[in-house]
């Protein structure tokens, strides 16, 4: 892979204002149910002008009078179209719809007819596995360990899909300890490595940020979070190790511009739809140690309560997976947490500095680093 | 500059056994499968190179329910891994010739030697990979 440079920003911008749906399936909320993905969008988007404090300024937004710009996201993931009728009207997505949908993330022109793309759930971890030298049990303890603090960030997080706790499943099925359940055959394996609880479940969600020139943000409510630079890097899903390769370049990215080392980062957003993301990533991108990232898993230094927080929304297996809105709900995570607003789940480690790794598509990874801004009066 | 096909090309070849990719006329490295640029130096002009479709297997996943490709059964089983052709190229890829329950075993001899498969598919052929010692995979 050919390595990239990035210049610096022409000016600073900062997020003034973060807005987000739950994650949700509106097909199982009576509520919910109608809802369009324009609304949706829309609720996130008004919630976003209300955080930042312009509720009276949605035309100057849209119009750029300001400098101040919204961006959002928003994927109806858990219905579809139906041809013919407006988008209110939406029917239920099935496994069939889904599995021949998978491979609309690999390139037409090889991957899909060479069949190079299915690899990409288990390589990351089958490499880690051979690199440290555990056993397949370690792996998913591991996994499993990562599943249970991702659901119990969840269950304190209102926006999140899945809010019941896995001691609480596990009761239901006739298990005390909430481990026990997580590998047993309630949770199958669907990959090598991953079970059903280590694969994100699609969501119907939405989420919006506002940002502004950094001089200007600290006229409104929040504390202003400055964007300091996005790492960028994409490679095809048949090319080797691709995950790991355009994490480690769009890090390396992200550090050089802005002169931060992993040091610096207090806490770590990653999409970890496919749940061992969590872990290489976290360790390709220095915030945990090489070869060491696992134990500290399985001590839950990494849990939304440790020392070394990894996804406190739950993460995509928790938290859903609104896919194409995934990367701007960790935003706006991210956000809560360095203004120290995440309430129950708050990280306890004072973050000033978040790194998130957005990867998906077809294969992109983003690496943005946000850090608070010091308030100049 | 002409618009060249290198994808059409490329099928043409499969379609006739052979396996072509292209070598970076700066600093000889093999684009495989072959686009248009150098991926290794960022050079622009590569010729096309027919390759052995010899290599060497790197890596074992077996499929399951969520990423096994029912179209394969038909040819034998198979699992998915990383391949390092003998000319360089290194890619992931579905590899033909290997019983699940052999995996684990094999994952200790690995590397193992590979060669290519050609398929014929609906409206064009493909190239897969199989173990050169099917033993090894029963």
């Amino acid at each position: 892979m050919v390595s990239g440079k990035l210049g610096r920003y022409a000016r600073s911008v900062s997020i003034i204002g973060i807005g987000a749906t739950p994650f949700c399936d509106i097909g199982n909320d009576p509520e919910l149910t109608g809802l369009t993905e324009g609304e949706f969008f829309g609720h996130a988007a008004l919630m976003a002008m209300a955080d930042a404090g312009l509720e009276e300024a949605v035309k100057d937004v849209a119009s750029g009078a300001h400098e101040i710009v919204l961006s959002g996201c928003v994927e109806m993931a858990c219905g579809l179209p139906i041809p013919g009728q407006p988008t209110h009207l939406r029917r239920r997505i099935k496994t069939e719809d889904i599995i021949p949908d998978l491979e609309g993330i690999m390139d037409r022109a090889y991957t899909r007819a060479l069949g190079g793309g299915h690899i990409g759930q288990d390589d990351w971890i089958d490499l880690y596995r051979k690199e440290y030298g555990l056993t397949d049990e370690q792996v998913d303890l591991v996994l499993n360990t990562m599943s249970y603090h991702g659901g119990r960030a969840a269950a304190l997080n209102p926006l999140a899909m899945f809010q019941t706790p896995y001691e609480e499943e596990a009761k239901e099925c006739g298990f005390d300890d909430p481990m026990e359940y997580l590998r047993s055959s309630y949770n199958p394996k669907t990959t090598q490595y991953l079970r059903v609880s280590g694969n994100a479940s699609g969501a119907d969600g939405a989420a919006c940020v506002i940002v502004c020139p950094t001089e200007m943000a600290h006229q409104f409510k929040q504390k202003p979070v400055e964007v300091l630079g996005i790492g960028a890097s994409c490679l095809e899903l048949m090319w080797p190790h691709n995950e790991m390769e355009i994490t480690r370049e769009a890090a390396r990215q992200v550090y050089e511009m802005t002169g931060l080392t992993p040091e610096d980062i207090d806490l770590l957003l990653v999409n970890d739809f496919v749940l061992p993301s969590q872990l290489c990533a976290a360790e390709e991108v220095g915030y945990l140690p090489r070869g060491e990232g696992w134990k500290m898993v399985l001590e839950g230094r990494t849990a939304f309560d440790g020392d070394r927080p990894i996804n406190p929304h739950g993460g995509r297996t928790s938290y859903g997976h609104a896919f194409g809105a995934s990367g701007m709900a960790d935003v706006y995570e991210a956000v809560l947490q360095l203004r120290g607003q995440a309430g129950p789940r708050q990280v306890k480690n004072n973050p000033k500095t978040a790194m998130l790794r957005g990867f998906g598509g077809g294969q992109n990874c983003r690496i943005p680093i946000l850090r608070t801004v010091e308030v100049r009066r | 500059m002409k618009i060249e096909k290198v994808v059409e090309t490329f099928y043409e070849g499969l379609a006739e056994h052979k396996l072509l990719g292209r070598r970076c006329k700066e600093c000889g490295a093999i684009e495989y499968p072959p686009r248009y640029a150098c991926n290794t130096c960022g050079y622009h002009e590569t010729e096309w190179v027919e390759l052995s479709g010899k290599g060497k297997l790197h890596s074992v996943i077996t499929p399951s329910t969520l990423n096994a490709d029912p179209w394969n059964d038909q040819i034998g089983p198979y699992v998915y891994g990383l391949v390092e052709l003998e000319e360089g190229p290194m890619f992931n890829c579905t590899v033909f010739g290997i019983k699940r329950k052999m995996a684990k075993k094999l994952r200790d001899q690995l590397p193992v030697p590979v060669h290519a498969l050609y398929v014929e598919r609906e409206g064009f052929t493909t190239v897969f990979f199989e173990l050169d010692d099917p033993e090894i995979g029963k």
